[in-house]
């Protein structure tokens, strides 16, 4: 299948949106060309910092500009500029509530070859256990652009979550929503939640179910906060029966988020696909991917096990 | 040289400011039983000189866009902005008597978004230099330009990224960035040096690329005259590095690790304010003369 690389999207869509305010500046930690901002740099040298390789110091650094009206978009590898800044994040721009969007890019598994410490399987988590941060998760490279445009427009802290490679489109571009998710197929046997670029697959995934007869509610969240609430609930109501898929920890992330709400709102049996609670051994990203049964075909076995293993659930809702 | 003159009445005033400052930390503690007096009362001359003699600022505007930057980095030493603050109007005096309850504008450490005049949320260490290099470098692109200090402890320099923003700091040449460490030797556990030494302090600082000064921070015409030329610097970062005594003030609390988080009796409290008041009247004596 062929795709557009979502770190070039973003940088693209950082530039054009600069065009328009000029308040936007980026901040590299020796980072910004491979994010895709190599066009934002030669156009507007003065807004584009580059601090080198201390991401500490750059979230700090981005919470300064902030409080005087500008901002800040710092883009690098996610770890780095979610769980190694973490205290930087939660307290220079969460508890300060500036007006700055971190963006984590090659999040998930897409370095797979280079191992634990630069997958970000638990930046999701991260990100939304600090009050007040919106977290956007794409899907394709239209959707980064949209979020590009929205999350400028939006006054508070942003996090954004970007993955690599080539990356299919989905959507018509300028459909995100803030806040909103989308119903990418409609059914009565199951719902399946996705986020994030593993949508692809799990789209793949949902038609396969279908084919065996199993009706598939497919949600599709742009975002983890603000999650959109009354769309899953809705649909775990008719449905009794709820899978989420994402390239992260099964815990913390859409799977937590759904597992929380659900929870309160509309117990019913949930299945959360992710990466195993373990440091994932590095190889190919297909081999990777297959190893924690997040391939389509991987995701529709267990879901269709899943369905015939949870008897209908009449009594919630 | 560029110097501010200290008249010997100036100088009496700024010392009868500090001490009211220092008093309005002991109104603090009454209120809430205990407080970070130690580096409050170490910094509180170099606070109290930068409001009433160094900061372009106005208390009757306190988000003035033009406005000079002070922040803490190190939070913990709150109490003395807070009572600096409180001496120049930026809130009524009563507001003093909340510290320590539920719901207080005056946190154990500051949140600007609680209170005018504060200007980060400061109290983890190591982060106030990278946020005021950020106002910094906003202010070299701004309208109404601004220059910005942000006062750190000895004992924070252990935190590397302190380094990092000093790094940092001295790569983009923010000339109008000063940085004021409070050399006071001490920290929770003890003697700085013992618990991880980071001297030769201004050598470091000389050799990240900042301008350095050493002063004793209880010498108003050493601090005005150091941070005067920290005014008018504008090709590198300053480093004023203050020599001070935590708990300087009060005669039974100065030089003492004890001071760092001080839980008086009344009667310690008591004796504190009484040995202020004295110093606060022998003051008075020596405006008048």
């Amino acid at each position: 299948m062929t795709g557009r690389d979502p770190r070039k999207a973003f940088g693209a869509a950082v530039h054009r949106v600069a065009q328009e305010n000029g308040d936007v500046v980026a901040i590299s930690v020796d980072s910004g060309l491979s994010s895709g901002l190599g066009g934002m740099r030669d156009e507007f040298p003065d807004r584009y910092i580059e601090v080198g390789i201390m991401e500490q110091a750059a979230t700090g650094l981005a919470a300064g500009l902030a409080t005087a009206g500008r901002i800040p978009v710092l883009c690098a590898i996610a770890p780095f500029v979610t769980a190694r800044n973490f205290e930087m994040f939660r307290n220079d721009i969460g508890y300060m509530r500036q007006n700055v969007k971190i963006v984590g890019r090659n999040a998930g598994l897409s370095y797979s070859p280079l191992g634990p410490t630069h997958h970000s399987l638990e930046d999701c988590a991260l990100a939304r256990l600090i009050p007040g941060i919106a977290v956007i998760t794409p899907a394709d490279c239209g959707e980064i652009e949209d979020a590009v445009a929205a999350m400028i427009a939006h006054e508070g802290p942003v996090y954004l979550r970007l993955g690599a490679g080539s990356v299919p489109d989905l959507y018509e571009a300028g459909s995100f929503r803030w806040g909103r998710g989308r119903t990418l197929s409609r059914g009565e046997d199951l719902t399946v939640i996705s986020s994030g670029h593993i949508t692809a697959e799990v789209i793949d995934a949902v038609d396969a179910l279908q084919k065996r007869g199993i009706g598939v509610e497919h949600l599709a969240l742009s975002m983890l906060e603000p999650l959109d609430h009354d769309l899953v609930v809705e649909a775990a109501r008719r449905t009794r029966r709820v899978v989420t898929v994402e390239e992260h920890y099964v815990r913390g992330g859409l799977g937590g988020a759904v597992a929380e709400l659900l929870a309160e709102r509309c117990p019913v049996p949930l299945q959360v696909m992710g990466a195993p609670h373990r440091f994932i051994s590095s190889g190919p990203y297909r081999d990777v991917i297959v190893g924690c049964g997040l391939d389509a075909q991987s995701i529709a076995d267990r879901a269709a096990e899943f369905v015939q293993a949870t008897a209908p659930v009449t009594t919630y809702g | 040289m560029n110097t501010i003159d200290v008249s010997t009445a100036e100088d009496i005033e700024l010392r009868i400011l500090a001490t009211r400052a220092r008093r309005n930390v002991l109104r603090m503690l009454d209120a809430g039983g205990s407080g970070h007096l130690g580096g409050a009362y170490s910094c509180i001359d170099i606070v109290t000189a930068l409001y009433a003699r160094v900061l372009r600022h106005d208390p009757a505007n306190p988000g003035w866009a033009g406005r000079d930057r002070f922040l803490l980095s190190a939070g913990h030493k709150a109490l003395a902005q807070y009572a600096v603050l409180a001496l120049f109007d930026y809130f009524p005096a009563e507001v003093l008597d909340t510290y320590g309850a539920f719901g207080t504008v005056l946190p154990g450490h500051p949140d600007m978004k609680k209170l005018p005049g504060v200007e980060a949320n400061t109290g983890a260490l190591g982060h106030g230099t990278a946020i005021a290099a950020g106002m910094a470098m906003a202010a070299r692109t701004s309208v109404e330009s601004w220059r910005t200090f942000v006062l750190l402890g000895d004992g924070e320099l252990a935190e590397g990224s302190n380094w990092e923003a000093f790094a940092m700091a001295a790569h983009h040449r923010l000339g109008n960035l000063t940085a004021i460490i409070d050399v006071n030797g001490l920290q929770i556990s003890g003697e700085a040096e013992r618990i991880m030494g980071m001297e030769p302090i201004a050598e470091k600082m000389r050799a990240f690329g900042w301008t350095v000064q050493e002063i004793d921070g209880h010498d108003h015409r050493q601090i005005l005259d150091a941070l005067g030329r920290a005014r008018v610097e504008t090709s590198a970062p300053t480093a004023v590095v203050a020599h001070t005594v935590k708990g300087e003030g009060l005669g039974r609390l100065a030089g003492t690790v004890g001071s760092h988080y001080w839980t008086p009796s009344r009667e310690e409290l008591g004796e504190a304010f009484i040995e202020l008041d004295r110093r606060l009247v022998s003051l008075g004596r020596e405006r008048v003369a």
